[in-house]
């Protein structure tokens, strides 16, 4: 299914195919040359989107992927290479492939599929891996294949250069390539897998707290991303002729990494973008790196001025838009902005049936110090319940645990007869358990409605999710910013998005982690409306945490107060304003015992409105 | 026994000059978020400036240190020239503005001074060699290894006890926190750049010692090489590029010892795939940076 509205898909798609075919008809019009030229070009571009469908949705750069066009040239190669001169250059190939011979075609779909399966084992062994890790693993990914394919010389010829593979890349091979490469990535861009993936790149953790699993969504488009390579692989490699291992080495990698950064990591137009204008401007320079007369001045040839111009071309580009010349937007959707949501938005679900959530014994040590220590909880369904308590108590930690964010050192968390604790917080999401952070995790560069409909179809099996997601905006009032990129908001709007974004989860239970923060009185007296409804009409449970006690107060059913980690009363807002321990704990000792306590009053940091 | 203990001098050796690489580009990645692919450059530049100096007959402790002095000016100059106009911006696009410089520069060099291989002369006492019981060591190793000794004691005095370097390993904590303390953006960072400087051009002096000749691309690989000993370790964390820089020293040269025969043209896969599997045990490195636990949920 595609995520994005469908005249975004059929502008976007209808330009890459006329794009494709036009460009491919104008070169054949100016001659072989031309044609030579764009068949390049149309190669690099599928290589550059391959590597885009990776690098641009997970946010992980990638040096490793023009292994899998190495892969993919190889094989195929292998495939059509004539049968007598594969016996003769080859002679200790297995006799099953010495004696295969075939088109370019199949080859390439079996190039494809093997490549595929390589990226698989690979993506699932360094799947795991962050950030730069995640990079050098690629890096090393490109180094081995290098080092595999010039030792396995039975198979590759070594160091040598691979020759006699017939050239069956002309230039309409290389446009049905690239439109088949171009698709497949604007597809996936906007496909389910690819919003998701988007997500984790803008915020890991909330995408997480939402249902998505980011590592099964990054093996998707690293196995996607692997194949594209293929193809690109096998393009080369039937237009070449004759290759060598370090074809596909660091050169090209760079090459094509440029082309991909100077136009826009994360979008097709800028992976057209960054193609285009390099390619354009390598076929300039090298004109005139060969020497040029111009009104009869002869300008001297320079060895290397294509590298310094396109080097210089970089510095330019990424001096002057370091997001890529094409910045964060598709061309379709700058130019056609999604419309406001229809003012017939769909009621709110109402919460699944659901158990009391029980905690027992929860603890959590970071190193020597213990955050949170023995502390039992019960959530009812239907219920507000206010966790409070001063600065460093637990507060968030203990939100944390209960959510999945991090593992309890020690203790249990149930609902009904499933056992919650220790498992990863994408699937507590699916449990029904939707949460909101202290420091607000939205992803920045979606729109506020795809924050929200990527969280509806990472849970509850993805059903309903548009009505979901329609149903928590208008909810929140905030179906108006739909179009917005959720980080141009302001702060309460932010919070709002973020509230949408849990409840689109349709969860049975809330946790809000200081919701009312950075909001003013009247914005939170109709936030604890919404809160209020959603209790009363859907029958979600909300624990939260916040330091605005006349809201905690006026909401909340029952509170529960921790000190230094441990929970040292629970009860109605009333019984708690009465407890000793709660008045010792926020306002320091000596203000109910004896006048004989010698500790000063008022220890830093501790907040004294609790009285008030 | 013997093969072992020489085999573990080269590998200090080798893991040393790995290590200063390493530390050069942990310092500017932990303060700017910038893997620096120029750094090999830098190191170029070095080579180059040795190789004049050698030629005009300079006695070689002064080569050293113009060679040295020249690496930390153009780290500066880099700096300044290149890397200000991209500083608040994305990881990646700062690599690749470092990429772009990288490839001007190899070409500056194939261009002004040779595309070949241009011989250094080194002064003699750098080929002799020292017997221990049966250990023969040459003098360049020991060198090597004594050189970087003194680098990582000087840089840990640096980075604990002078102010810039206090204040470098503040930044890297929390740059914009350490900003609103006072701390200037503008020195930090240059001073990052100068120190990273200053490693390089060490480690070319120690790399162009056991090789005796510079061309304009050798400062690829082994830059390379300490990226990988940089993450090993756990970008961003200085102790974590030492560890990382010898470790991949040791896993190098131990494979080209004892690796037999028919897989010795195995060898990079082979290191790297121990380096991969170290990382699957260790996401975030042998030692990982501060800087990654500092993020709250």
């Amino acid at each position: 299914m595609i995520t994005s509205p469908r005249t975004h898909m059929l502008a976007a798609l209808s330009a890459i195919i006329a794009g494709a075919v036009g460009t491919a008809l104008i070169a054949s019009f100016l001659g072989p040359a031309a044609e030579r030229i764009v068949t390049v070009f149309f190669i690099s571009l599928i290589g550059v989107v391959g590597i885009g469908i990776y690098s641009g949705n997970s946010g992980i750069l990638s040096f490793g992927h023009v292994a899998f066009m190495a892969i993919g040239a190889y094989v195929s190669a292998l495939l059509t290479l004539p049968s007598q001169l594969k016996i003769a250059t080859l002679p200790n190939l297995p006799e099953w492939l010495a004696t295969t011979e075939m088109g370019l075609l199949p080859a390439t779909v079996i190039a494809m599929a093997v490549t595929g399966l390589v990226a698989l084992l690979v993506g699932a062994a360094i799947g795991r891996l962050e950030g730069s890790a995640a990079t050098i693993s690629t890096l090393g990914l490109l180094i081995i294949v290098h080092g595999v394919i010039i030792g396995w010389r039975d198979v590759t010829r070594g160091a040598q250069s691979f020759f006699g593979v017939p050239r069956e890349t002309g230039i309409w091979t290389a446009v049905a390539g690239v439109i088949v490469a171009l698709v497949l990535a604007r597809l996936y861009r906007d496909s389910i897998s690819g919003l998701r993936l988007r997500a984790g790149r803008e915020n890991a953790i909330a995408a997480s707290a939402v249902g998505i699993n980011i590592p099964r969504e990054r093996l998707i488009s690293f196995v996607l991303a692997g194949m594209t390579m293929a193809l690109a692989g096998a393009l080369l490699a039937h237009f070449l002729g004759a290759f060598s291992p370090k074809k596909f080495y660091f050169n090209d990698t760079f090459l094509l990494l440029a082309m991909l950064i100077v136009g826009g990591m994360s979008t097709i137009t800028g992976a057209v973008t960054g193609a285009v204008i390099i390619t354009l401007v390598t076929e300039v320079l090298r004109r005139l790196e060969s020497g040029l007369s111009i009104g009869g001045i002869e300008l001297p040839a320079v060895f290397g001025t294509t590298q310094i111009g396109i080097g210089l071309i970089i510095l330019l580009a990424m001096f002057r838009k370091p997001e890529g010349l094409a910045g964060l937007k598709e061309w379709e959707e700058r130019l056609f902005p999604p419309a406001a949501a229809g003012n017939a938005a769909p009621a709110m679900p109402k919460a699944h049936a659901s158990t009391p959530l029980v905690a027992k014994g929860m603890t959590m040590r970071f190193g020597g110090l213990v955050a949170v220590s023995n502390v039992s909880l019960t959530l009812q369904p239907g219920e507000i319940l206010g966790l409070i308590g001063p600065n460093g108590s637990g507060k968030t930690t203990l939100l944390n645990m209960l959510s999945g964010v991090l593992q309890p050192s020690e203790g249990t968390v149930t609902q009904g007869s499933v056992d919650l604790t220790g498992i990863p917080s994408h699937e507590v999401a699916d449990h029904g358990i939707a949460r909101t952070f202290q420091n607000i995790r939205l992803f920045p560069d979606l729109t506020v409605h795809q924050n929200v409909l990527v969280a509806a179809l990472s849970t509850r099996g993805g059903a309903e999710a548009e009505e979901r997601a329609q149903a928590a905006l208008t909810e929140l009032g905030v179906a108006a910013l739909a179009g917005e990129n959720a980080g141009n908001l302001s702060y309460g709007d932010q919070r709002r998005v973020e509230i949408a974004r849990a409840l689109a989860c349709q969860p049975t239970l809330l946790f809000l982690d200081e919701p009312a923060a950075g909001m003013n009185r009247e914005e939170t007296d109709a936030l604890m409306e919404t809160l209020r409804g959603v209790t009363r009409n859907l029958g979600i449970g909300i624990l939260m945490v916040d330091h605005d006690l006349a809201l905690i107060n006026q909401l909340c059913d029952r509170l529960a107060v921790l000190n230094e980690g441990k929970l040292i009363a629970q009860g109605t807002p009333a019984e708690v304003r009465q407890d000793p321990a709660v008045i010792e704990a926020y306002l320091g000792p000596g203000k109910l015992s004896s006048k004989k306590n010698t500790k000063p009053q008022g220890q830093p940091g501790r907040k004294p409105e609790l009285a008030g | 026994m013997d093969l072992i203990l020489q085999q573990t001098v080269n590998a200090f050796a080798l893991g040393g000059t790995y290590a200063l690489l390493a530390l050069g580009l942990a310092v500017v990645f932990s303060i700017m978020g910038l893997i620096n692919f120029a750094h090999g450059e830098l190191m170029t530049i070095a080579g180059y400036v040795l190789m004049y100096c050698g030629l005009a007959g300079f006695p070689f402790v002064l080569s050293v240190a113009l060679a040295v002095s020249a690496a930390v000016a153009a780290a500066v100059l880099m700096e300044r020239i290149a890397f200000r106009p991209v500083r608040n911006a994305s990881g990646a696009t700062m690599l690749v503005t470092s990429f772009a410089i990288a490839m001007i520069l190899q070409v500056l060099f194939q261009n002004l001074i040779s595309a070949r291989s241009q011989a250094v002369v080194l002064p003699q006492f750098l080929s002799d060699s020292v017997q221990f019981g049966g250990l023969i060591i040459g003098v360049n190793k020991i060198a090597a290894i004594a050189a970087t000794v003194i680098m990582l004691v000087f840089l840990d005095r640096f980075m604990k006890h002078q102010k810039t370097g206090i204040a470098m390993r503040a930044s890297a904590e929390d740059f914009a926190v350490a900003r609103l303390m006072g701390i200037r953006a503008n020195t930090v960072i240059a001073g990052a750049f100068a120190l990273s400087g200053l490693l390089a051009g060490v480690a070319a002096v120690l790399w162009v010692s056991q090789r005796a000749s510079v061309d304009p691309l050798m400062g690829f690989t082994p830059v390379l090489k300490a990226f990988i000993a940089a993450i090993l370790g756990g970008l961003g964390s200085l102790r974590g590029a030492v560890a990382g820089g010898f470790l991949l020293g040791f896993i190098e040269i131990y494979l080209a010892a004892f690796l037999p025969q028919e897989l010795q043209e195995f060898r990079d896969p082979i290191g790297l795939c121990i380096v991969v599997a170290v990382l699957l045990f260790r996401p975030n490195g042998l030692i990982p940076s501060l800087a990654l636990k500092a993020e709250k949920v």
